[in-house]
């Protein structure tokens, strides 16, 4: 049974419901994972151990009493540790918050509970999600499992996300995306991770970094895992105003594999073409790969860009300035440096220059609307370089050196800035064994096509299967 | 458009102060380079044109 670590969440849940496998194996499984592995990767925050062996004996009494059970029955997992749940410490990474214990589940969490869904420990992460690199000085810096002899960045914030579902130490996790937290840690960890569209998943009850620009959404190892836990996570919530009423689409019901007439729009000018070589050339294989299997390819360029990075830093820095307010006057020693120095840049944001971000919003939204009226899905990188090592500051890009936090956020922040929906899966490895990502964007609420095109392109190939050195 | 000014850390503790931080003497001078290049860099949002576009935030199809 060892085995039952590479296990996707799919046929966990499938062997659960059919009795091939006890929800409590399933759980001791992991947790022995975790016990070995996460001295190393700290990957995990909070071990849910007694919570997590009761829920899956719970689980399997009802396996066995033959009642109707949900679609995700007992199968474990971890969310990022900025999603509330109820009793157990919510720190969002932070000593400011070690003795948060909520009194209620994120909605998310809760929505997962009710598709059976058990809870195995809280992840690891970027002080409150601000940074890519998921770094954090109070819990420990995660490790990316990918390289056994070299510390290197997990990416970030999701970063125990992705490292603990890297190295099966459980078979999903929840993220949170604000600049590319969760397409960041799936490129530099070598799984997949989807965030869906602004207002398609609740935000109540998860620990926030920018209102306007968080989203909630799942890590996995494949596309097909990813939807079965959208599926549980979307649709409207009363304790989230920016959810949407739209109605949720089987989303497994969507991966049909086929990929035929799928218009896909390659970004070349600002993505691909700055991207590292060995990056650009796993990306161009995945799009040819695309293309084989029937799908149409054309080229596509997005013009309003440049002034992304500043407004991003307007919105983000204004709304994490005002969130932290309260904490940044008692207790500002208490964040690791890093976080403090950001989040004190914000009061350099003005109403003016807020507001002026705002407005670019609505036009770059505009131009991928425009970009995505005659495709299906843009393509490009996640990120332009594979995992750096802990403490690398700087990288060469096509177009110049770059300071390694801007890079890392650079192809994934356009679409927080827009809303659009974008998942991240593995495409390659470069010649250091280091995962390299495809990034994936669609139409708003459109979560259906990104994963049919993510799935399809996973049954062609197997960098989804590959495991990790320290795993 | 006004260049902008040399930032001073009395300037930076002056406009911590209005924003309602009081943050210490040294902390401030270190932030003061990254102050100074994050006001350039928002500066730049001066030639969004808000007559093109309307601030908005995000999609909420109802």
């Amino acid at each position: 049974m060892a085995e039952l670590y590479w296990t996707p969440v799919a046929d966990l849940a499938r062997m659960i419901a059919a009795r091939e496998v006890s929800p409590v194996e399933v759980v001791r499984v992991h947790l022995d994972r975790v016990t070995a592995l996460d001295p190393k990767l700290k990957a995990f925050i909070t071990v849910c151990d007694v919570a997590a062996l009761a829920g899956a004996r719970a689980a399997e009494a009802a396996v066995l009493a033959g009642g109707p059970l949900g679609p995700l029955h007992g199968v474990p997992y971890g969310p990022k540790d900025l999603y509330c749940t109820k009793g157990v410490a919510t720190t969002g990474g932070s000593t400011i918050l070690a003795d948060f214990l909520p009194d209620t589940d994120a909605t998310v969490v809760a929505r997962l509970a009710a598709a059976g869904m058990l809870v195995l420990g809280k992840l690891n992460m970027h002080e409150f999600a601000y940074g890519p690199e998921g770094l954090n000085g109070h819990y420990g810096n995660v490790w990316n499992p990918w390289d056994a002899g070299t510390h290197r960045v997990a990416g970030g914030s999701s970063s125990g996300s992705g490292a603990a579902v890297a190295a099966g130490a459980c078979p999903a996790a929840l993220g949170s995306d604000t600049g590319g937290s969760i397409r960041i840690p799936a490129s530099l960890c070598g799984i997949t991770g989807i965030k869906p569209t602004y207002g398609r998943v609740s935000r109540a009850g998860v620990l926030p970094l920018a209102w306007s620009m968080d989203h909630c959404g799942p890590m996995a190892r494949t596309a097909r895992d990813c939807a079965l836990m959208l599926g549980a996570m979307a649709g409207y919530d009363p304790a989230d105003a920016s959810t949407s009423v739209l109605p949720v689409p089987d989303y497994a019901a969507a991966l049909t594999g086929d990929v035929k007439g799928l218009r896909v729009g390659i970004l070349r000018a600002h993505f691909l073409d700055v991207a590292a070589p060995e990056v650009r050339q796993a990306v161009e294989a995945a799009a040819k790969a695309l293309e084989q299997a029937g799908a149409t390819l054309d080229e596509v360029k997005l013009e309003h860009l440049a002034l992304v990075p500043a407004a991003a830093m307007a919105i983000v820095g204004a709304e994490a300035l005002a969130y932290h307010a309260p904490w940044l006057r008692a207790r500002s020693a208490e964040y690791q440096p890093d976080v403090r120095a950001r989040l004190k840049l914000g009061v350099a944001v003005s109403a003016n220059h807020y507001l002026r971000a705002q407005a670019l919003r609505a036009r770059v939204r505009q131009e991928v609307d425009a970009a995505l009226a005659r495709r299906d899905v843009l393509l490009a990188p996640t990120t332009p370089i594979a995992a750096p090592a802990l403490g690398q500051q700087e990288t060469q890009l096509g177009d110049g050196p770059s300071d390694v936090r801007s890079a890392l956020i650079r192809f994934t922040r356009p679409f927080n800035f827009s809303g659009h929906p974008a998942i991240s899966l593995p495409c390659g490895f470069t010649p250091a064994g280091l995962p390299v990502g495809l990034q994936l964007v669609g139409r708003p609420f459109d979560e259906a096509t990104v994963l049919r095109a993510a799935d399809a392109y996973q049954r062609l190939t197997d960098w989804h299967t590959r495991r990790p050195p320290v795993a | 458009m006004l260049p902008h000014m040399e930032i001073t850390l009395d300037t930076l503790k002056r406009v911590t102060r209005l924003a309602g931080f009081e943050w210490e003497d040294a902390e401030l001078e270190a932030l003061r380079p990254l102050f100074a290049r994050t006001l350039d860099m928002l500066g730049r949002l001066d030639a969004v044109d808000l007559a093109v576009s309307e601030p908005s935030t995000q999609y909420r199809v109802l």
